[in-house]
């Protein structure tokens, strides 16, 4: 069975499969709006349309069918974000059609060092900051940061300086090893 | 908050949903510069593809977010 087919049955493992390959793609077909959209509401909206209508979809022959659609949809929401807080001037039309249009740039596959070489990096990060991570990545995008904080006995600003600290020195830790996510 | 809290809170997956269910922005993208918008696009990129890397079934947690929601009905 095609991922388009298993996911239009219902599939959600297959639909998490396939998000785990398009989500980046997405994501950088998103770059241009970077500045007067949150780019991440729009991914996440963008996937739960697709999800909703992907029985309606029909394959046309070409490849990628729901990767195209999925951007697509995230184009044109993008869009309608920036219309309705009017972020843009309605000369601007020919700009938004300039973007929705754009090619979806590839993505390289990642680096097969890079899983092991995060977890050396990670376990090397001091205490706190570490915390902040492990918990914010235990969630899932499910909790706010209050709430993260909070079970951490930490205040959102010292959670978020922690975090901050975090993605830095793994960052540095990353390069160091010549490892570039 | 400082800006680089601010990018820290947009980086995150967390999102709020409207009365209709729909994603809302993160309060904090609102709070930020156009370049500093961009930064956070940038951060978001790199802090996905790690989730990415290390989650056994390659899931960010933007696709944890959503597959949760999908769940949910």
């Amino acid at each position: 069975m095609s991922s388009l087919s298993a996911i239009a049955a219902g599939d959600a493992r297959a639909f998490g499969q396939w998000m785990s390959a398009a989500e980046p793609r997405v994501r950088l077909s998103l770059r241009s709006f970077a500045a007067q959209v949150d780019t991440e509401a729009v991914v996440q909206e963008s996937f739960l349309r697709v999800w909703q209508v992907a029985p309606r979809i029909e394959p046309d022959g070409k490849p990628e069918v729901l990767l195209r659609f999925t951007v697509r949809v995230a184009r044109n929401l993008a869009i309608d974000h920036v219309r309705r807080a009017r972020r843009m001037l309605p000369t601007d039309a020919a700009t938004l059609d300039r973007m929705r249009d754009a090619d979806v740039p590839p993505v390289q596959a990642p680096d097969p060092l890079l899983r092991a070489t995060i977890e050396r990096c990670r376990n090397a990060l001091p205490k706190k900051p570490a915390q902040a991570l492990t918990a914010r990545l235990s969630v899932g995008g499910q909790s706010p940061d209050t709430t993260v904080a909070s079970s951490l006995g930490m205040r959102l600003n010292t959670f978020l300086q922690n975090l901050s600290r975090a993605r830095r020195l793994l960052a540095a830790c990353l390069s160091k090893h010549g490892v570039t996510p | 908050m400082s800006v680089s809290s601010l990018i820290e809170q947009v980086v995150g997956a967390f999102r709020e949903r409207d009365p209709d269910g729909r994603i809302k922005a993160s309060p904090a993208w609102h709070d930020l510069e156009t370049a500093d918008r961009e930064v956070a696009f940038a951060e978001t990129l790199t802090q996905r593809s790690l989730e990415a890397a290390l989650d056994a079934d390659g899931l960010s947690s933007t696709a944890k977010a959503v597959l949760a929601r999908i769940q949910r009905g």
